[in-house]
């Protein structure tokens, strides 16, 4: 059985006369959490975007348990679910309605939708709250609801664009911690991004450093660490981009 | 594929229609407005036939003669409320007046009865107090004038037959008598030329005023349901769940269809009551347009049927491909504002002419415009003339099949996440 969950070789991307990925290639195994840290503009953001399908690479590849996601593009939208950096919900339904729309996307029975919809609910912990339109909920709440969603259908890839960003401490740490036990109670494989370094080296069990749309290291926090000879991953992404 | 149509299409309903800017300025605005504009209209008819129908005069009777007698008398009998003033002076009758519920003050002077008795020109001043600038002033004022001319009328018949005992008075003051006859469709009608010209006229109002009125409906609910997806930041997610994007492209057009639909039904039920207002002042509401041969005929109704639709599908097309250049709601509403010039354009021309009429420069625009056909459909419908409603259809259905294609390229490449008009430099970039 192959163990490959996710599979880029040579990613390149360029809008206009920007080259946003420069031969990007990296691998993930199943089951693992997958981190992608890096400085803004690194290409972290348009790396998940081609997985997801949103967009297509200019050149090289990139596959999701076996499907080229070019050629493939709906079976990897069947496996997949993406939760955007600055995703929202649909303001004028109430978060329980919300669930029930995407549910339908991925449940053939009504019964499946419904048992999905109430994962959601346990997920994201909102309770009667859900029952109301999301306009009314904060950004904590919403990325919460956001994140359900994502999890809900049980998918075999999550791909999460900066999970708790602009979130406070309380709401990151209730993210952190669902992605961190959906990851292991259901074997789902989550690749995320992150400028926060002290979340990937907490959540991840690899993570590969991308500058200028390449990655320039690779493995575990801990052989990470021990590589440059630092305390933390901080320290690593520095010492890795000679930026410090 | 189905499912997951249905869900986004009953989803798109729910968002638009819970969107307060959409329900508010789509579907309560028109059901609102345009009855109390009626309601207004109906208010200013009745007031102004209350008007006209209870005309009162003062009457300064400075000739008191047997002629003067009897000009009373007329205007009594066409129930013209009298109030005699004693005043010798206008200015005084004129005091008398503003005391009164009177507006209008007839001086009939000394001599009158004396003038006509010798044949000669007698006079009647009517003075006319304007209170306000209102239609009704100026039809109430004129009123008493009709009994006048009546009494005029009766003196010269019965001078002529004293004159010429042989002859009818009639056809001495009107010796050729005009009779206008109409034909429509071939067919003499008995009906005159220009009640069936208000007939049209009212027609030809309307349905360039609905088709406009849907469009521009339409084309901002289609626009507002994907730039909302982009202002809300929820297209992302949408384009990754396991729909086609040829279904999320029917989804937002069928979603939007509906709701403009409803937009539409409210606008007609506004409209209708508005003209039917209107109409109450032309004397045309009891021809039917069965008995003129200018009703719909099943075929027509179908073939209007799909000229709407394909009319409507395109429009809704043309607004996504806007809005999918577009950041946020206002940006797109600003896009797609402009667009809404195609078709006011050949709705205010074709209102007020035929094209035919049109100097050969402009017809060549008009006609390439796809929207002036859905307005010569509509007006075909009304005449039976199928073969024009079939061109116009092909014409209008080439255009939809044409910007449909756009807006499904649009939709299945990334353009529809990457792609972004920049105001400030006018040009499409990239993030």
């Amino acid at each position: 059985m192959n163990n490959v969950a996710v599979e880029t070789k040579n990613l390149v991307k360029t809008f206009g006369d920007i080259k946003a990925l420069n031969g990007l290639s990296f691998t993930v195994t199943r089951g693992e959490i997958f981190g992608l840290i890096g400085p803004n503009g690194a290409g972290k953001t348009t790396t998940l975007r081609i997985l997801a399908t949103l967009i297509k690479p200019s050149s090289g590849s990139a596959k999701i348990f076996g499907y080229d996601v070019e050629k493939n593009p709906s079976e990897v939208r069947r496996i997949i679910s993406y939760l955007p950096e600055e995703a929202g919900a649909y303001k004028n339904l109430s978060g329980f309605e919300y669930l029930e729309f995407m549910a339908n996307f991925y449940h053939q029975s009504p019964q499946e939708g419904r048992a999905a919809v109430e994962e959601a609910a346990k997920i994201s912990g909102l309770g009667e709250r859900l029952k109301d339109r999301v306009k009314t909920y904060s950004k904590g709440m919403n990325r919460r609801l956001l994140l359900a969603r994502a999890l809900m259908m049980k998918p075999k890839l999550a791909i999460l664009d900066e999970p708790t960003s602009g979130l406070d401490v309380v709401h990151a740490f209730h993210v952190r911690r669902i992605i961190q036990e959906y990851a292991k109670t259901h074997g789902v494989t989550v690749l995320l991004s992150s400028h926060n370094m002290l979340e990937v080296e907490f959540l991840c069990n690899q993570v590969a450093l991308i500058n200028e749309g390449k990655v320039i290291g690779q493995g575990s926090p801990h052989e990470l660490k021990s590589y440059y000879g630092v305390n933390n991953l901080e320290d690593v992404f520095m010492e890795a981009t000679k930026l410090g | 594929m189905v499912k997951g149509l249905s869900n986004l299409i009953s989803k798109e309903i729910k968002e638009l229609l819970r969107d307060p800017k959409i329900m508010l300025g789509m579907v309560l605005m028109p059901l609102i407005t345009f009855p109390l504009m009626g309601a207004a209209m109906n208010i200013s008819t009745s007031t102004l036939e209350e008007s006209t129908r209870n005309v009162s005069v003062m009457i300064m009777n400075l000739d008191k003669g047997p002629l003067a007698e009897s000009l009373l008398l007329m205007l009594q009998s066409m129930n013209v409320t009298i109030i005699e003033t004693g005043s010798s002076t206008v200015e005084d009758a004129l005091v008398d007046l503003s005391q009164s519920n009177t507006t209008t003050l007839v001086v009939i002077p000394q001599g009158f009865s004396q003038n006509l008795t010798l044949g000669l020109r007698a006079k009647i001043i009517v003075y006319s107090v304007f209170e306000s600038l209102s239609l009704a002033e100026g039809i109430r004022s004129s009123a008493v004038e009709v009994p006048i001319n009546l009494y005029k009328n009766a003196l010269v018949t019965q001078a002529i037959r004293q004159a010429f005992p042989d002859r009818d008075p009639l056809a001495v003051l009107d010796p050729i008598s005009i009779s206008n006859v109409a034909v429509v469709k071939g067919k003499i009608v008995n009906v005159s030329s220009d009640i069936l010209r208000s007939l049209f006229m009212s027609q030809s109002l309307g349905f360039p005023l609905v088709i406009m009125l849907l469009l521009v409906s339409a084309m901002q609910i289609a626009a507002t349901s994907i730039s909302i997806e982009k202002e809300e930041k929820t297209l992302e997610t949408l384009l990754t769940v396991p729909i086609s994007r040829l279904g999320i492209l029917t989804g937002k057009l069928a979603g939007s269809v509906v709701v403009a639909a409803a937009g539409a039904i409210a606008s007609i039920i506004g409209v209708n009551y508005y003209i039917n207002s209107f109409n109450q002042m032309i004397p045309t509401q009891n021809i039917s347009l069965e008995d003129l041969g200018l009703s719909m005929t099943p075929l027509s109704y179908g073939l209007l049927g799909v000229m709407i639709f394909v009319t409507i599908v395109s429009a809704l097309a043309l607004a996504i491909i806007v809005a999918a250049f577009s950041e946020n709601v206002r940006s797109a509403q600003a896009l797609v504002g402009p667009l809404n010039f195609i078709f006011i354009f050949p709705s205010l021309i074709l209102m007020f002419t035929d094209i035919q009429m049109l100097p050969y420069p402009i017809q060549i625009v008009l006609y390439a415009i796809p929207y002036t056909h859905s307005i010569i459909a509509t007006k075909a419908a009304f005449l039976g003339d199928y073969f024009t409603m079939l061109i116009s259809i092909a014409y209008v259905s080439a255009f939809t099949i044409a910007v449909l294609y756009i807006a499904a390229r649009i939709f299945t490449t990334e353009k529809i996440v990457t792609a972004r008009i920049s105001f400030k430099k006018l040009k499409i970039r990239k993030p």
